[in-house]
């Protein structure tokens, strides 16, 4: 970002210092005279002469010979390591020329030897003095490249160095603004975007850019805007993202300036973009863009007029594709057959260990093989302890199944059918129905959990989840009220619907409701209001929180009202500081615990070094007795570093310090903390820390180390991992809370029989889907008090994961939207940010036909020509259309 | 008349007529005819609301094609089962113990881990608790002494609370019984109890149980662990200079594995310890004379106990140093050849016996021919046989109602426990017992803390490292009723 210093370092590195004496700098000259060539000697010889001439008095004489200098500069060729010969030979002759020009008189003549002297300069200036730049200012305007790179770069560099002292002294910088377009416009031309930006955020003036970029240029500019935008501070970053939004849209990359105006959250841009680009088939491919972002957006007659259009879109946005796409996938890879909790153990495997006594139900271990076939069989409508085959008569599996789990647990049951049956609402809701007229609390509270994971990520428009269960949440039954609000939350995670808060807000501030049903509308109202920095939602948590008696407070329940508060300002920075500034009125028992719980999700995915190393500094401290604030704070660096690859592996790097030094609970929040930073991404190191800790004497630190063991291969099936878990569960196999653990954990990396990913991250991950990264904590939070939440009566929030549930897809469309197989080539990526030329964008690809799945880290590019995609991120649905250039090779 | 579109599971009904001056409850009726499900279970979802039976249609905001959407369906409503399952966790922890398959651990109570694995292995033979249930018996001899009588009865109620619980049972009584018995094992050093011999528990513990238990049986079986573990030994000594010889019979409890520089396998040091040389005075010599004797086994009991003898007292260092030597062991063992003849002659039966069932279980199919053909020589034999065999009282102990056919030692033996020993001396390191439970599988017991194991991994016990090293091996008698 600072070219000055890495620029000229270079160049004035291996000279003699400047103010030697000229006498030793002649018997230098002097003797490397033998060593020259002829040519050389000439050369020297003649530039001698004309520096001698150049200071005659006869203004024709001069002037021939600082023109013929000028040529011999100009035309001379250099490489990047070592000097022009020329300017080489007039080096010794800085400080005569230097002089020289001061004694002239204004003229033509004397501001071609500025310019003269200007390059000389940028060998011969002493470091800081700029003297390159004030040659130039003095000298004639003409071409900046005639001169060559390398003066430019340095010029830049100077320019930089004088803008921010100028700035300092508030002196005006006109002139040099005429420079900086002259270079940008040279560097522009001559494929060096980088170099141009970066002057122009040195100046701050990076609206000169638009101008200056055209069709061949903008990507790679973008792409270098973009890919700086995650290192900038403050402000600086939105400005950037928002010139690259207004490049793209010049250029009509209408995609990319659509990710660009959902990284910037700005919803105007958004109907901005529907309204300038006619194409309906473009404007499809951006509804699939914003459902896979999981925000709710709401297409206005005044974005589109024509209605049947509007309504298809609108469809389109409500992700009401997503579950056909989804088992498009799976019948194309073949994984449709349902699978037990007994395919996912593989006990078989396990050597001198048979599935051990058998005979006898246990209500934990049924619990964890009830969730184990929730996640394994998510979103395939079949598995093979739920759904009954329409054939098999009364008291078919399903019911059977449902009790053998044990009061709550028929909750978790209850509801494992919505997961089963994920984003199918039609036929979800029809097979949840049977539960609604239960009379056992906790089968109908599971079944409007159901309702709500049903409908979680995909909207539709009679919104069933609310006309369900609004009526519910009225009920008396706590663990009813609790099913109906998580499901509410989870169905309108990120709408912010005004009739969901107008019946969930009451409950925060009802005197009579318990605990648990005010914490758990907490976290609804966040979720609802995610990163919506909504006041009034804000306020009544507040006051709820200050309502509750100091004991309440030391309830791990407690906790999740920090929480919820904190996901109204998720990713939102600044905005957090007010209601920040009230949370240290509250007491100080949850005081320091909410600030770390804000704080954390206000610098969720921003990659705020500051932030990171604060968490650090509370992690230091020893813990007053009673504190809890500690495993937010852990927790905080994940969210705060898992933004960009760099500081992601910073952050791990630090989490390896705190499990050496850390205190217990400190400890105890780490394994979640290295779950979240390699989400859905097995790293073999994490893996092999997560490993190391699942041994760990404190039952709590191995509990959360297989619970993130799940998390890092969530989704991938990967068999290390499973292998480690399946040996875990021999070796816990008598200790059923280790043991659910694990279980858990096992049927987190077979997520969707390997076809779902919990990252948030998604569009080659530039984007990040604050309802998934709210699912996402809310989980963690309630990992940090396993005993309490998930081994006691709560284990339901582990339901809270489905928020971030995504096919790991690419499943190309044709222009009906019906799927279309194309070759495609699927790799590693690469990092192309700032690279000459067209570097390949993957490595070490195969070449599949789509559908395809693609792991953590993985690009895909279409293999042929035949088509062209809608949108340049081969990820999700992409439309495709036919290439009206394309000809059949023979 | 509006018209409306219905949409139910998958199903479109378009074009429905709504008519707007009745009640929506008409409405639902339509909808009956054509789903089947009746008004009350249907939910009609209009925009984020229900539509109410009674509600008005003005109200609900109505549009001409509007989309509305139906849940319900005529499916039967689940109910629980009248008997709901039982599950573990509600069992009291007796019932637990049976699910989970294996008993208790042993709570190391300072040094006590010899203990520990000494009781974990007597613990797995079912004989003894059931011996030991019948005690004390209703009149008391006086044979029995007090500290004698309080260890057996500590014996007995720690063996039953090991079967009654999942977690770890610490076994304060049983230690202070077998300390003011046996006082050796109170040792202090540095105020600390020491680490005691674990063979030495055993035996002594095994002492104190056959005193105790032999008055109390009633008087059929005279000596109830005799029969469990006693092994008849029948010694010729032999005199090579003078020609004496004489034979002596003795009862031992376990069997000793010598091991020296030849002995790569249990067997070799079994066969080496029962020959040994002696030096005695001869009475025709009138002096002492190198005597030889030669043992052999002339009864067998239902356990066979083995030590190795590991340790050795080094004069130099002044403490009881160990052989690392790997000795392997077999998980079945053949003792046939160590036997006396007579002994020999009566187990020939049983074992042909048992090779022919094996053989059978395997899937060798003798043809039924001659398998027939040999029954009769057997039935010849089994009477003969019979009768050697009749007064030496091998039948299994009555567990339950006495066993139809008598049950007869064949001389092959099965590994049911390992007790290793871990470390360089006697006195430190630690003992830990490997138990195979009645389902089959073995279980490490490491004081509190029962590991299920692999079958393979017990043979691997054999030394010659610093892991575990098997030094007292049980094997069971495999019978075979005839």
């Amino acid at each position: 970002m600072a070219p000055a210093e890495s620029n000229s370092g270079g160049a004035t590195k291996d000279q003699p210092p400047v103010k030697a004496p000229a006498k030793d700098l002649k018997k230098k000259d002097d003797k490397k005279d033998e060593d020259l060539s002829e040519e050389d000697l000439a050369l020297k010889q003649q530039l001698e002469l004309y520096v001698e001439r150049a200071q005659d008095t006869d203004p024709g004489l001069q002037k021939v010979a600082l023109e013929s200098m000028r040529q011999e500069i100009r035309t001379a060729t250099s490489s990047m390591t070592s000097v022009p010969k020329p300017l080489k030979f007039l080096r010794p002759h800085y400080g005569t020329l230097q002089a020289h020009y001061e004694k002239m008189s204004d003229s033509d003549l004397k501001k071609l030897l500025a310019d003269i002297l200007s390059v000389l300069a940028l060998t011969m200036s002493p470091e800081g003095e700029r003297e390159s730049l004030k040659y130039r200012l003095l000298g004639s305007d003409g071409d900046i490249g005639s001169w060559g790179h390398e003066y430019v770069r340095n010029l830049a560099g100077e320019i930089s160095q004088e803008y921010s002292k100028r700035q300092s002294e508030e002196a005006p910088i006109d002139d040099l603004m005429d420079l900086v377009v002259q270079i940008v416009a040279f560097h522009m031309k001559h494929n060096a975007e980088p170099e141009a930006v970066d002057l122009l955020m040195e100046v701050e003036d990076l609206d000169l850019l638009v101008e200056h970029v055209d069709s061949t240029n903008f990507k790679r500019t973008c792409l270098y805007l973009t890919s700086s935008a995650k290192y900038l501070p403050g402000p600086d970053d939105m400005l950037v993202l928002d010139i690259a939004h207004s490049i793209y849209m010049k250029f009509e990359e209408y995609p990319r300036a659509l990710q660009i105006a959902l990284y910037l959250d700005n919803f105007q841009y958004v109907g901005e973009l529907f309204q300038r680009c006619e194409d309906p088939l473009k404007r499809k491919q951006f509804c699939f863009i914003l459902a896979r972002h999981g925000v709710s957006f709401e297409l206005t007659e005044s974005i589109i007029a024509d209605d049947e259009e509007r309504d298809a879109l609108q469809n389109l946005i409500n992700n009401t594709k997503l579950n056909e796409g989804y088992l498009t996938l799976a019948r194309d890879i073949e994984v449709m057959e349902p699978k037990s909790p007994e395919d996912i153990y593989k006990a078989h495997l396990i050597e001198g260990r048979g599935s051990g006594g058998g005979t006898v139900d246990s209500a934990r271990q049924n619990l964890a093989a009830t969730f184990v076939n929730a996640f394994v069989n998510a979103g395939f409508g079949q598995d093979k302890l739920m759904t009954v085959p329409a054939e098999a008569s009364s008291g078919g599996s399903s019911s059977s199944w449902l009790f053998k789990n044990k009061e709550h647990g028929k909750a978790s049951a209850a509801a494992s059918l919505g997961m089963i049956m994920l984003w199918d609402i039609d036929s979800g809701l029809a097979q949840l129905d049977k539960y609604f007229h239960s009379t056992d609390t906790h089968v109908v509270s599971g079944a409007l959990l159901g309702v709500g994971i049903v409908n979680c990520n995909v909207q539709s428009d009679c919104d069933p989840a609310l006309a369900l269960l609004a009526e519910y949440v009225e009920k008396e039954d706590a663990s009813i009220k609790i099913g109906a609000i998580m499901g509410l939350g989870l169905a309108h995670a990120g709408s912010q619907n005004e009739q969901v808060r107008s019946i969930l807000m009451p409950l925060l501030l009802d005197g009579r409701s318990s605990l648990d049903v005010i914490a758990f509308a907490g976290i609804a109202l966040g979720l609802v209001y995610v990163g919506s920095c909504n006041e009034d939602v804000a306020q009544n948590i507040v006051l709820a929180l200050m309502e509750r008696s100091e004991s309440e407070l030391g309830d791990p329940l407690a906790h999740f009202l920090p929480l919820g508060l904190g996901l109204l300002f998720l990713g939102k920075q600044e905005s957090v500081e007010a209601t920040a500034e009230v949370s240290k009125t509250f007491n100080e028992k949850i005081r320091k615990h909410c600030d770390m719980t804000l704080l954390s999700c206000a610098y969720a995915g921003t990659g705020n070094v500051l932030k990171v190393q604060h968490f650090l500094g509370q992690c230091a401290q020893h813990l007053e007795k009673g504190e809890s604030y500690q495993g937010p704070a852990v927790l905080g660096i994940a969210m705060v570093a898992m933004a960009e690859e760099l500081g992601l592996e910073m952050a791990i790097r630090s989490l390896e310090h705190l499990l050496q030094y850390g205190e217990q609970n400190i400890r105890r929040a780490v394994p979640l903390a290295l779950g979240l930073l390699c989400i859905s991404n097995p790293k073999v190191n994490v893996m092999d820390t997560l490993s190391r800790l699942s041994h760990d004497t404190d039952s709590e630190v191995a509990m959360a180390a297989m619970i993130s063991l799940g998390l890092i291969g969530a989704g991938t099936n990967n068999a290390r991992i499973a292998g480690m878990l399946r040996n875990l569960s021999s070796y816990y196999y008598k200790d059923a809370s280790l043991l659910f653990c694990v279980r858990i954990a096992q049927g987190l990396v077979h997520l969707g029989k390997g076809l779902l990913t919990l990252s948030p991250y998604h569009s080659e991950r530039f984007l990040m889907s604050p309802t998934a990264l709210a699912g996402l904590v809310v989980m963690l939070h309630a990992c940090l008090d396993m005993k309490a939440l998930i081994l006691g009566k709560y284990h339901y929030v582990l339901y809270f994961l489905v928020l971030a549930m995504q096919p790991r897809m690419l499943l190309t469309v044709d222009e009906n939207l019906k799927p279309l197989s194309v070759p495609v080539r699927v790799g590693q990526a690469v990092d192309v940010v700032g690279q000459a030329g067209r570097p390949k964008t993957i490595t070490g690809f195969q070449t599949h036909s789509t559908p395809v799945l693609l792991a953590a880290g993985d690009r895909a590019e279409l293999a042929t020509e035949k088509y062209i995609p809608l949108s340049p991120i081969l990820e999700g649905f992409v439309i495709l259309k036919e290439n009206p250039d394309y000809k059949e090779e023979s | 008349m509006l018209k409306v579109n219905v949409k139910w599971q998958k199903e479109v009904f378009s074009n429905m007529e709504v008519d707007t001056t009745q009640p929506p409850y008409v409405f639902k009726c339509q909808l009956f005819d054509l789903t089947g499900v009746p008004p009350e279970r249907q939910k009609i979802m209009v925009k984020g609301g229900l539509l109410k039976d009674d509600s008005d249609w003005s109200k609900v905001g109505i549009k001409e094609g509007q989309k509305l959407m139906m849940m319900g369906t005529a499916d039967e409503i689940v109910k629980a089962p009248e008997k709901g399952p039982i599950f573990s966790e509600d069992m009291p922890e007796e019932e637990q113990a049976v699910a989970v398959g294996h008993s208790a651990g042993l709570v190391n109570l300072g040094n006590t881990c010899y203990m520990n694995s000494t009781l974990q292995c007597l613990h797995s033979v079912p004989e003894l608790k059931s011996a030991l249930i019948q005690y004390p018996p209703p009149v008391r001899s006086n044979a029995v002494d007090q500290s004698s009588h309080s260890l057996t009865v500590a014996t007995r109620e720690l063996f039953s609370e090991l079967d009654k619980n999942v977690r770890p049972v610490a076994p304060v009584r049983f230690l202070t019984a077998l300390r003011s018995k046996y006082p050796q094992f109170a040792q202090l050093h540095n105020g600390i109890y020491m680490q005691q011999d674990a063979e030495e528990c055993w035996t002594q513990l095994l002492f104190t149980l056959s005193l105790a238990l032999r008055s109390s049986s009633s008087s059929e079986d005279a000596d109830a662990l005799k029969k469990f573990f006693g092994i008849e030994i029948v010694s010729r000594i032999h005199c090579a200079e003078s020609g004496e010889e004489s034979t002596e019979t003795e009862s031992v409890y376990s069997l000793k594995c010598h091991i020296s520089q030849e002995v790569n396998h249990l067997h070799e040091g079994l066969k080496r310890a029962l020959k040994s040389e002696l030096e005695k005075s001869s009475p025709s010599l009138g002096r002492t004379a190198v005597y030889t004797k030669d043992s052999r086994i002339n009864d067998l009991p239902r356990y066979l106990t083995i030590q190795f003898v590991r340790f050795f007292w080094k004069r130099e260092t002044n403490q009881k140093a160990k052989i690392l030597r790997k000795v392997d062991y077999p998980l079945s063992l053949d003792v046939y050849d160590l036997c006396s003849d007579d002994l020999r002659k009566r187990l020939e039966l049983p074992r042909r016996l048992l090779r022919d069932e094996e053989g059978k279980k395997a899937g060798l199919k003798t043809n039924e021919s001659s398998s027939t053909k040999d029954s009769d020589v057997k039935m010849t034999d089994a009477e003969g046989s019979s009768n050697a065999s009749g007064d030496s009282s091998v039948s299994a102990p009555g567990e339950g109602a006495p066993p139809e056919k008598e049950k007869h030692l064949t001389g092959i033996y099965d590994l049911v426990a390992v007790l290793t020993h871990k470390g360089r001396s006697a006195d430190s390191g630690h003992y830990v017992a490997w138990v195979k439970q009645e389902n089959g599988k073995w279980i490490q017991f490491d004081d509190d803390n029962p590991i299920p194991q692999r079958e393979e991994d017990i043979t691997r016990l054999s030394g010659g490292g610093d892991w575990h090293m098997a030094y007292i091996c049980m094997y069971k008698a495999r019978d075979i009723a005839m």
